[in-house]
């Protein structure tokens, strides 16, 4: 009759992930409470100017700032008894692995090699350069065939967004003197 | 009549060749949108508005209202044909349509989700017709007072009701209330929360944080968690034309009307929108059957795909009729349409029928003609659906980022946004990761700053009498009727958990049996 969890069909590591998981969640809801608490602080800064008639710009803030604290306190209670969170479920997750963080902070450094790469080179090479290492993060071979797919869609978007719908997307020096690449 | 007069006027915009193929092609990309695994409706809202920065007003709506119902339909042919058992039991219509598909019967599913989807659109469309400016007429008399109870109404249902854990749904309501303080104050001009920077003096573009929210969250949570291995689609059989059988309809016709009158309402107050709605559906029909169609529930029963996918349209047309004319949204999809209305300066409440009257009632009439093409396009498509289940998962993902970063730049071309949708992005799965709910976050984000200020506007005309906000006979009756939803709910949360609980033994049960 027991319903199988997610933690006993993952095996041997459960001990060490259900234990894991309560500290990121305290950690998190920490962060919730120092916001609420730095909107108090930073909220003394507002100036009201004197003319206000009405509750002025620092009562809202004010509020959403102890909602925050006193929401803050009740999940960190909550939390230390022993109520941890329901992580999303979806199409696409397996229930049964762990995190793996090191995908996640492949796909956060690919955004930001993106990010650094839209102003000197272009947006459709900084497109594809993100395209073709998230989808290596992820696990798709091979390379080849990525870096392919990754140009196909950096180009095909340029030429929808750029050269038809008229946004007018950075194409790089190297996609300059294509008139169907440009706005 | 003079509404009646209005509508047909609005059909003879969305009728012209140009606006008709804006609404196939709305209905069409929402569909293929939807269909992918893991993006709902308001995500695909929120990652095609940069598609429609260069359209004019008219067409622009005519295209989210194709992709409103495009994209609420795409999600029913993903949760009958992909063999996920398990997860997408949160989804009504999996229930039975997944066991149906692998019975088999998969064709039939597939159409009784499109005809209930097309009756119960159609109809929940004519009741919109009629009720929204009746409800508009009614709004116009309302005060600030009683807008402040109405949202107050919005955020808890949306923020306290919908998720598992109350204090999770209101710390992400919080958040997103606190997001959108940050820049620069409506009323005196004063900066709030922007630590000097230029960058935030603007404040942060709602679409960012929604994009950032829904899709670079969702495509990270699901890197970190990846299901690997091949997709498993389940195969459909047969021409599209012999999929539902005289039985079939039988069976589905008054699940589709039940769907309808089930939805509808609770779509139009601020009650948790489809989710409710296709559970009472599902429940009320499986209490309904009898003999052996009662036994089919858990199994593969057609009043289970029927009832509950009727529902699911008819509470997205409901949920229209208090964003319309009070520009309240109750979902986060219906607080992404918002987003989209703003974009091109229209506001949505009591007065948009009068200041922008041509256009609501083209809006409409699109609905009408968006509904349609969905059943056209469905059932005759479904290889192309099918098609775009077995995208492989990297390229997915992968897809998603680099659209959502295309969105976030084009913006205001600058960088800096797409690292802003960065930051976001990693909130969000950390959200995902500790079983933070998204919607009341985004809610919150677009319903804070109006709330603020009628709140604000509340207590100068009371000259800060805080009793004042309680004491009109309306804000009352509101305060009164949200005590009652809070009832309701915790009742209908504990059906739903004894329903699943006993939904779970009877599986087990089969499983004992096939296991001997």
């Amino acid at each position: 009759m027991t319903v199988p969890t997610p933690e006993s069909l993952g095996g041997g590591g459960t001990n060490r992930a259900t234990a894991a998981r309560p500290v990121g969640e305290i950690v998190f809801a920490c962060v919730i409470l120092s916001l609420g608490i730095v909107g108090f602080v930073a909220g003394a800064d507002i100036r009201t100017p004197p003319s206000a008639s009405d509750i002025g710009p620092r009562a809202f803030p004010f509020l959403v700032s102890g909602l925050l604290v006193v929401i803050g306190i009740g999940l960190i209670f909550q939390l230390l008894r022993g109520h941890v969170g329901v992580a999303e479920e979806g199409e696409d997750v397996d229930p049964s692995i762990k995190t793996d963080w090191l995908t996640v902070v492949k796909l956060v450094g690919f955004v930001i090699v993106h990010i650094v790469l839209i102003v000197p080179l272009g947006w459709p090479v900084a497109a594809a350069v993100l395209f073709f290492g998230a989808a290596w993060s992820l696990g798709a071979k091979p390379w080849w065939r990525n870096a392919l797919t990754g140009i196909a869609l950096a180009l095909i978007l340029q030429f929808v967004f750029a050269g038809l719908l008229g946004v007018s997307l950075p194409a790089g020096f190297l996609l300059e003197g294509v008139a169907i690449f440009n706005g | 009549m003079d509404n009646f007069i209005n509508l047909m006027n609005g059909f003879s915009v969305a009728m012209q060749p140009m606006y008709l193929l804006y609404a196939l092609g709305g209905v069409f990309i929402g569909t293929a949108i939807g269909v992918l695994p893991g993006i709902g409706p308001a995500m695909t809202i929120a990652l095609l508005m940069p598609i429609t920065y260069s359209l004019e007003p008219t067409a622009a709506i005519i295209v989210f209202a194709g992709i409103y119902y495009g994209g609420m339909y795409g999600g029913s042919t993903t949760s009958i044909l992909l063999n996920t058992p398990g997860e997408s039991a949160s989804i009504v219509t999996a229930l039975e349509g997944n066991k149906m598909a692998k019975a088999g019967r998969g064709a039939a599913a597939l159409a009784t989700a499109a005809l209930g989807s097309f009756v119960a659109g159609t109809l929940a469309t004519v009741l919109l017709s009629f009720l929204a400016p009746f409800v508009a007429e009614f709004a116009i008399q309302i005060g600030p007072v009683e807008y402040v109870a109405l949202m107050l109404v919005a955020f808890l249902t949306v923020g306290a009701l919908l998720g598992a854990s109350v204090l999770r749904g209101l710390a992400s309501l919080a958040l997103g209330l606190f997001i959108a303080l940050i820049g620069v104050d409506a009323l005196t001009g004063q900066q709030r929360y922007t630590f000097g920077n230029p960058f935030l003096a603007d404040g942060i573009d709602v679409v960012l944080v929604a994009v950032g929210l829904f899709a670079v969250g969702e495509a990270m949570y699901v890197a970190s968690r990846l299901r690997h291995g091949p997709v498993k689609v389940i195969p459909v059989t047969g021409g599209w034309t012999t999929w539902m059988k005289k039985d079939d309809w039988k069976r589905s016709w008054k699940p589709w009307l039940r769907g309808t009158f089930i939805g509808f309402p609770i779509g139009t107050i601020p009650a948790g929108g489809a989710d409710v709605a296709t559970f009472l559906s599902y429940a009320a029909e499986r209490r309904l059957a009898n003999g052996a169609n009662k036994k089919q529930f858990g199994k593969g029963a057609i009043e289970g795909v029927a009832g509950p996918e009727s529902a699911n349209n008819a509470a997205a047309a409901g949920v229209l009729v208090p964003l319309l004319t009070l520009g309240i949204p109750t979902t986060a999809t219906a607080a992404m349409m918002l987003v989209a209305f703003q974009r091109y300066q229209i506001q949505p409440g009591p007065l948009l029928f009068e200041t922008q009257g041509a256009l609501v009632w083209t809006l409409i009439a699109s609905l009408y003609v968006g509904n349609l093409m969905l059943l056209i396009l469905n059932l005759p498509l479904v290889g192309i659906w099918v098609k775009i289940l077995q995208i492989p998962r990297p390229y997915l993902y992968a897809g998603i980022l680099v659209f959502a970063g295309l969105g976030a730049f084009s913006l205001n071309f600058t960088p800096v946004d797409v690292g802003i949708l960065l930051v976001v992005g990693v909130l969000g799965f950390f959200m995902r990761r500790y079983g933070y709910p998204i919607a009341p976050m985004v809610v919150g984000l677009i319903l804070g700053p109006i709330f603020e200020n009628q709140l604000r506007r509340s207590l100068a005309i009371s000259q800060g009498d805080p009793t004042a906000l309680i004491a009109s006979p309306i804000a009352a009756t509101v305060y009164v009727s949200l005590i009652v939803i809070f009832a309701l709910s915790y009742w209908m949360k504990r059906r739903q958990r004894v329903m699943e609980s006993e939904r779970v033994s009877e599986d087990d049960a089969v499983d004992e049996r096939m296991a001997r």
